[in-house]
């Protein structure tokens, strides 16, 4: 409780400094709203920000989501064969390094205008650092945790499921939160750098729009919904999961 | 632990407020700078907007002939993808001078960007092109066509907007169909017939795609508008046009010089520039002769913009005169004639 408390009067005092500064009059609206100025188009705009949020959110549950089952197929493959292991390290090493929204003019002339190219892009932004943390995660399974298993006669699939994964769930939830930031970059970028088509555009097209019409309350606004649903996955899924999981069976420090 | 974290939160506060402080002085060192110059060596320092296209030519044949520097003037070139990131540029106080369509100026206006009208630039054709049989006017759209234009707020979104509303009533109609895509990158979709139905377009794309077979015009911008009007404006900021008034009347005179020389000289300019453009001399003369092009310092359609733009919602107010949205040189141009407007007047309404 009083750690809330204390998250409250932080985000507020900095409300509050921003506040000062924006009704200093040092700045044009145009440069720095104020507070209320934001909110008030936040309400104001709250349909159109809502259906954007929830078509952001679709694209990128279908690249995160497929970039989730190809991590853990390319994973699996590569703690059960050498040379898989091999052959997708090798490609981490090319690939993790690249910034997807670099491949973007590529995704663009394969796959044409529209979300296509997007959730390609999100795809491949998460999917590397998904394998990277996973494949780490089911490597760094202590050994002595996975003789038990066997001793205790478990094989197979059973020694996957209740031994390494619950295992390696703190690297697959790190995984997961790096994935789901790089795929947030991707759609954003995606939209605002190469633009969308307007009926099925998501937040990156609303900060694209409200940029060229010059409405910096609403760039502000489109930021705010980008944070709290954020904070949302954050707060409320995945400390949910971590706390069912792996807080539950004190595999982890606090 | 609580203490850690207030000091904590307190001087996270302060780097913040350190931060933006010296963001503001930063931007304000540029102008004392040129200023110092200015009084040094009897020559004002102008820093000006450049973006890419045909428009253009007359700003780059002020820089190969020196036109400027006639005057006393030292520019300083800066190079921006679109008229909004020049805006940009503008509002944070890194420009003096740039060059963009009358829509997104007023949208500046509109919030409060303090730069004026010093320059009228020219009167170009700009299409709506469709390589589609089928599609005859604007009401042969379909839902699932796409329509290809810069950005949001451009010169082109406006027209679309002042024809959808004459011929559907909906100034909004194709909002959803479009796409925001550069003028090159446009021009490239529209040539492999993949993804988009139409592009929204200017020289020298514009004449690219139309030398194409089977490509045509859905609409020009004088049918959108009603009348002629100019594509592109040259704005001063408030802060140049006030400090430095001898710098001001040499950027004027800098672009008239060069749009008169450009105007009785295309054969040599198109020579000179097309290493630039990297096209062909011949082209590049076909394009700058083509019917319609007039580089010109005259304004025309301001107030027709405002007015459209007002009604549909993409500016909160109107200017209730020229001279609210323009410097001396062009307000005294245009004049005020007693009782109904003069002919000056009228060309900055819509038909």
């Amino acid at each position: 409780m009083k750690k809330l408390f204390r998250y409250c009067l932080f985000v507020a005092s900095l409300i509050l400094i921003w506040e000062c500064l924006a009704r200093s009059g040092m700045y044009p609206e145009y440069l720095f709203p104020s507070t209320g100025k934001i909110f008030y188009t936040f309400i104001q705009d709250s349909s159109e920000i809502l259906l954007r949020a929830r078509y952001s959110l679709t694209l990128i549950f279908l690249g995160l989501g497929s970039a989730v089952v190809g991590a853990v197929i390319l994973a699996g493959a590569s703690i059960s064969s050498k040379m898989v292991s091999e052959a997708v390290t090798t490609l981490m090493a090319i690939m993790h390094p690249l910034p997807g929204i670099a491949l973007f003019p590529i995704a663009l002339l394969w796959f044409g205008i529209g979300n296509k190219p997007i959730v390609i892009i999100i795809a491949f932004s998460a999917l590397w650092p998904l394998i990277a943390n996973i494949y780490n995660g089911l490597r760094s399974v202590p050994v002595t945790q996975l003789e038990a298993g066997k001793i205790l006669g478990l094989s197979g699939s059973r020694l996957i499921f209740s031994v390494m994964i619950p295992a390696a769930l703190p690297n697959i939830i790190t995984g997961l939160r790096v994935g789901w930031a790089r795929a947030w970059q991707a759609l954003v970028a995606a939209e605002m750098v190469f633009g969308a088509s307007g009926g099925e555009g998501g937040l990156g097209w609303l900060l694209y729009k409200r940029r060229f019409m010059m409405q910096t309350p609403g760039v502000f606004a489109g930021l705010l919904i980008i944070i709290i649903i954020g904070i949302i996955m954050e707060n409320a899924i995945l400390a949910t999961v971590e706390n069912q999981t792996i807080r539950k069976w004190k595999t982890t420090i606090d | 632990m609580y203490n850690k974290q207030k000091i904590l939160a307190i001087l996270l506060g302060l780097i913040i407020v350190f931060v933006i402080l010296a963001g503001c002085t930063q931007s304000k060192a540029p102008v004392g700078e040129s200023k110092v110059r200015a009084e040094e060596t009897g020559r004002e320092k102008i820093r000006i907007a450049q973006q890419f296209g045909l428009v253009y030519a007359p700003l780059m044949i002020a820089q190969e002939k020196g036109f400027f520097e006639k005057y006393g003037l030292e520019v300083e070139w800066k190079r921006f993808g679109s008229g909004g990131a020049a805006r940009e540029a503008l509002a944070s106080g890194e420009l003096d001078a740039a060059f963009m369509g009358i829509p997104p100026f007023l949208i500046g206006w509109d919030k409060g960007v303090p730069a004026k009208v010093a320059v009228g630039y020219v009167v170009s054709p700009v299409s709506l092109v469709t390589y589609k049989s089928e599609i005859k006017s604007l009401k042969d759209f379909k839902s699932g066509d796409k329509i290809a234009l810069p950005s949001p707020g451009s010169m082109q979104h406006i027209l679309l907007a002042m024809a959808a509303e004459r011929e559907l009533g909906n100034a909004n109609a194709f909002d959803d169909m479009l796409v925001a895509l550069p003028h090159p990158d446009g021009c490239s979709a529209m040539l492999a017939k993949k993804d988009i139905t139409a592009h929204f377009t200017t020289p020298p794309y514009l004449f690219e795609e139309l030398s194409q077979q089977g490509y045509k015009e859905v609409l020009t911008g004088a049918e959108a508008f009603g009348q002629e009007f100019g594509f592109n404006v040259g704005l001063v900021t408030k802060e140049y046009h006030d400090k430095h008034p001898r710098g001001y009347a040499s950027f004027v005179m800098g672009v008239s010089e060069a749009i008169t020389w450009i105007n009785h000289h295309k054969e040599e300019a198109a020579e000179i520039l097309a290493p630039e453009f990297n096209m062909p001399k011949e082209k590049l003369y076909k394009y700058m002769t083509w019917p319609g092009l007039n580089y010109t310092t005259a304004p025309y359609g301001l107030i027709g913009f405002a007015e459209f733009m007002k009604k549909a919602g993409y500016i909160s107010k109107l200017p209730q005169d020229i001279s609210e949205i323009a410097w001396e040189n062009i307000s005294a141009f245009i004049g005020m004639r007693e009782g109904s407007p003069s002919m000056m007047e009228q060309l900055q309404q819509r038909k």
